[in-house]
């Protein structure tokens, strides 16, 4: 391995990664407030949250899938990097969430429930995706819990498991029994012609590219961080 | 407060109240709740001005917050790593494997 090579990441893939994260996200700005959308009651110019609301919530689901992952084989192999990987993916999951939460929040303050002065209304994917950030914050007071790291790193992982299979229930099934101002309620809206307009769909999807992205390159730099504190720990005289 | 299953007597009569191009109500929600809303004042007015840009314009300055949040934080666990590197072999170690 060159010494300038990262052990942890591929460093072209990363450097790839960010430019197109860069590029993309800023595109993703722009057009996101100048295109041109459909004229809704309501809604109005909000719609524009799309891109960058809902980008949050996909960004926590992948999140929370590559935690698991990595937790699973935590499991496996017992090698301590893996739990890193878990812990940081779960973290930067919590942080997409609490950004997805705040920003619906404000979104549905200012736009459905504007001059009622509600900020949380109990619409059911809200409080279930409230539930769900909860469900990830224990995980971060059940590993702060244990002294032990190999204790701390099992008994996390395999809480890690039973986290993420929630997540479908409380972002997609429970709500979509209930009324909500989330799409969704009439069925999949991947598969429904009239949830998104083919305009905005050019923005949105690769929004969600770029947000995903990011939480890549955030999670990659944390992972690098962590893996450095742990050579340094394992090593005294370094 | 409930959210009201969508009932069918009350969204023909939202669509003949408003009008709006064809294209564009194939994409507008079911949502037919009605709060009970005073007229905007203060904050409502601000974020309700040129078709409710302000909202987008917040929804994204939170996530450009959280971002720097979480660039600050990153920063801060270096410097800690820095000081550590720093400070060589002349810590003990028991102390090192406490902050694990």
């Amino acid at each position: 391995m060159p010494a300038s090579a990262s052990p942890i990441v591929n460093d072209r893939l990363y450097r790839f990664v960010r430019a197109a994260v860069a590029l993309v996200l800023t595109g993703v700005i722009v057009v996101g407030f100048l295109g041109n959308i459909p004229q809704l009651d309501i809604l109005e110019q909000s719609a524009r949250n799309l891109y960058f609301h809902v980008p949050m919530w996909f960004t926590l689901m992948v999140a929370t899938i590559i935690s698991a992952y990595h937790s699973l084989q935590y499991l496996r192999s017992g090698d301590r990097m893996r739990d890193l990987r878990a812990r940081e993916a779960a973290r930067l999951a919590l942080i997409f969430g609490l950004l997805g939460i705040v920003t619906g929040m404000v979104w549905a303050r200012f736009t459905w429930y504007e001059g009622t002065g509600k900020w949380w209304n109990f619409d059911p994917k809200q409080s279930m995706a409230a539930v769900l950030l909860l469900i990830y914050g224990a995980y971060f007071v059940l590993r702060d819990s244990i002294e032990n790291r190999d204790a701390r790193g099992r008994i996390a992982a395999v809480y890690n498991l039973f986290a993420v299979v929630t997540m479908p229930f409380l972002l997609y099934i429970i709500p979509r029994q209930l009324p909500s101002l989330h799409p969704g309620g009439e069925g999949s809206p991947a598969f429904s012609q009239t949830d998104l307009a083919p305009a905005m769909r050019w923005v949105f999807y690769p929004s969600v590219l770029a947000f995903i992205g990011l939480f890549w390159l955030l999670y990659t730099q944390r992972v690098r961080l962590a893996w450095l504190r742990d050579q340094l720990r394992d090593e005294p005289e370094l | 407060m409930t959210i009201h299953p969508l009932s069918s007597d009350t969204a023909p009569l939202r669509q003949l109240r408003q009008e709006r191009p064809d294209t564009t109500s194939a994409y507008d929600s079911t949502w037919t709740e009605r709060p009970e809303a005073q007229a905007p004042e203060g904050l409502d007015r601000i974020m309700g001005t040129d078709g409710k840009i302000y909202v987008v314009l917040a929804v994204v300055l939170l996530i450009w917050f959280g971002l720097l949040a979480v660039l600050v934080r990153t920063d801060r666990k270096i410097d800690r790593l820095e000081r550590e590197l720093d400070a060589g072999g002349s810590r003990d170690r028991a102390s090192r494997d406490e902050e694990a």
